[in-house]
């Protein structure tokens, strides 16, 4: 039993690694032998190959990691900031549910509003939070980032802390178990899949937005300011060895959000499955 | 239980509150920003600016030092650069935005500026001025002896070998366009806003008279005749400055930028054969042609907008449709990639783009000086 179980797992995970690994290597392979350029109709200017891309990357290891330091503490910043502004929200709209749920849906309009409005609406807004132009300017995007953060947290949060097993809450009562005691021993483990939830949506749009709010931030570093830079100046192939590490970081951190869940829901899965 | 109720409702309730008084804390910073910045405008008189006979060389050290000289960056930092390397400091910038606030609000002490756009925002007091009038003075680049050379007119080298008829009745027809429009500034404005400006009629016609400086004076403050001219000395300047400040991390772009030389990015036979022709130049191979503008309609382009409302295109057989830049519409790459037929650049992005494999060629310079400045607040 255990080793079917074991095999079936190793199975599932070769190929849902494996086909997304052939897959780019399809393409990178079309895109080196420029079958893809021809498939685009499109020139090794505006797409040039990857390995010109891989020895600019190479042969500027200092000043990308400079920029995507920046870029990763704004877009961490504000997914930490913003996450717990979320949860928070949850909370208090767990404890007032009458208006709870109605102040989340007014609360995800902010998530309607775009980036780039409120990127240089922060950067006026923080002009005198420091002298030092660096600072300030990491103020901002952080800022940006949580708000984008916030939404996606505070409704899973929300519905963590609502969204109860059957039961569940008619025996915590049973007990006699106060409010506190419902709110740290069934409804915060109870939310944790949610939060996980969040974070899978919050992860990659914290770095999105924080590679577009650095195109107007104040001082000039970060992945997104790079990408822009180099287009401007038409030259693509530093472009897109910049875009390369923009999607490099997504995935690093994606990555690390899917291990800190096999680990902290590993308990839990299988009673999930078997509810 | 019912204790443990009201516990819970206070509990929140507190935590209500902590989260209001956390918003109405961010948001009282948020204003106190825009008070200090009423402050900062009325010490003017403290001194904390700079003493109208102050040298560039001081003021530019002081604002360097203090880390708050400001450009847009994006290919329009060299000049700037220049000048910071000039005097021995630093050559890193704050990215300073489209318009002039943090100039007024003291974020930027020595801010970058158009001659005949942000200077003319920063003095006057029509809508969107800041009304600094003779408060504000500026450091010149072409005094400076680093300017580089700015709009230009340019096309690929396949479309001006494919098409050399067109290419000289093109250059013929908008040199006329400007002649007529530095000899009638106050019209070309017009004409200009007409065509869909993005600026208020007074600043049109303030431009207008701005920029008929920098197409008939050059670099040294000398009246030049032949519109549209190339001259070596300033040409070779803004290319070994492109040379020194453009920055590629593309190794590749980077020493082909070293080898350019001024026959790589411009040639002169085809604003020579426009000159000598008088509009006739035979069969055009073809009669449709865009041009693609490095920015929103206004009088910086007037010479287009003339050529095209006067009928000068129609006249030598071409449809002209002028199409305007803005935001960060790469005009090199709209040209090479052949959208449009020409465009119009600042040759130090003319260079940056061949170094990193396009064939771009320039066929007339309009700008004969640089029109950027440096300008400061001073004390009253």
């Amino acid at each position: 039993m255990n080793k079917k179980k074991h095999r079936k797992i190793t199975k599932d995970s070769v190929t849902s690694v494996l086909y997304p690994l052939l897959f780019g290597a399809v393409i990178v392979v079309l895109w080196q032998t420029q079958i893809l350029h021809k498939i685009l109709g499109t020139d090794t200017f505006v797409l040039p190959l990857p390995d010109r891309i891989f020895t600019i990357i190479g042969d500027n290891m200092g000043a990308i990691m400079e920029n995507v330091k920046a870029t990763v503490i704004v877009s961490l910043g504000g997914l930490i900031l913003g996450s717990a502004l979320g949860y928070l929200l949850g909370m208090i709209a767990m404890a007032f549910p009458k208006w709870g749920a109605g102040g989340l849906t007014v609360v995800s309009a902010f998530n309607a509003v775009p980036i780039i409005a409120i990127a240089p609406i922060l950067n006026n807004l923080t002009k005198d939070f420091s002298e030092d132009a660096n600072t300030r300017s990491m103020i901002a995007k952080t800022l940006v980032v949580t708000i984008t953060c916030t939404v996606a947290m505070s409704i899973n949060a929300f519905r963590g802390f609502t969204e109860l097993k059957p039961f569940s809450l008619d025996l915590m009562k049973s007990y006699a178990a106060n409010k506190a005691t419902i709110f740290f021993k069934l409804r915060v483990p109870n939310s944790l899949p949610y939060v996980f939830t969040a974070l899978r949506v919050s992860v990659p749009a914290s770095i999105i937005s924080a590679l577009v709010s650095e195109y107007f931030a104040e001082y000039i570093i970060g992945v997104g300011r790079q990408i822009r830079e180099n287009i401007v100046l038409a030259q693509y192939a530093t472009a897109w060895a910049y875009i390369v590490v923009a999607c490099a970081i997504g995935i690093v951190l994606y990555l690390i959000l899917l291990f800190a869940e096999g680990i902290l829901l590993k308990n839990r899965r299988p009673r999930w499955k078997s509810v | 239980m019912k204790t443990n109720k009201n516990k819970m409702m206070k509990l929140c309730a507190l935590v209500l509150v902590a989260a209001m008084v956390v918003m109405v804390f961010t948001s009282c910073s948020g204003s106190k920003s825009s008070e200090a910045s009423t402050d900062g405008t009325a010490a003017t008189t403290a001194g904390k600016y700079y003493a109208s006979d102050a040298t560039a060389e001081s003021i530019v050290k002081d604002a360097a030092a203090k880390g708050k000289v400001g450009n847009w960056g994006l290919g329009n930092e060299y000049e700037i650069q220049a000048l910071l390397s000039k005097f021995g400091q630093d050559t890193k910038y704050l990215s300073q935005a489209f318009d002039m606030n943090g100039f007024d609000d003291d974020s930027i002490l020595l801010a970058s500026a158009m001659t005949y756009n942000e200077l003319g925002l920063v003095k006057n007091s029509y809508k969107g001025g800041y009304k600094y009038g003779d408060g504000v003075k500026y450091i010149d680049m072409n005094e400076q002896g680093v300017a580089m050379l700015e709009d230009n007119l340019f096309t690929t080298k396949k479309f001006a070998t494919e098409n050399p008829n067109t290419t000289k009745a093109f250059i013929y027809a908008t040199l006329k366009g400007w002649e007529y429009a530095c000899a009638n500034p106050e019209e070309a404005a017009e004409i200009v806003y007409k065509s869909g400006s993005s600026v208020s009629t007074e600043h049109q016609a303030y431009m207008a008279a701005e920029v008929k400086k920098l197409v008939e004076t050059d670099t040294t403050g000398s009246a030049v005749k032949n519109y549209g001219n190339m001259d070596e000395t300033a040409m070779q300047q803004t290319l070994d400055l492109a040379k020194k400040y453009i920055k590629l991390s593309d190794s590749t772009a980077a020493s082909k930028l070293q080898t350019l030389t001024l026959n790589d990015i411009r040639d002169t036979s085809y604003l020579k054969d426009a000159a000598a022709s008088a509009g006739k130049f035979g069969k055009l191979e073809k009669t449709s042609v865009k041009v693609q503008l490095k920015w929103l309609p206004q009088a910086q382009f007037m010479g287009y907008y003339v050529a095209l409302s006067k009928g000068y295109y129609k006249d030598v057989g071409l449809t002209v449709t002028i199409v305007p830049g803005g935001g960060d519409i790469g005009e090199t790459t709209a040209v090479n990639s052949g959208q449009v037929d020409f465009g119009v650049t600042w040759v130090s992005n003319l260079i940056a783009a061949n170094a990193g494999g396009m064939n771009l060629v320039e066929v007339a310079q309009v700008f004969q000086r640089s029109g950027l400045v440096l300008v400061y607040k001073i004390n009253k």
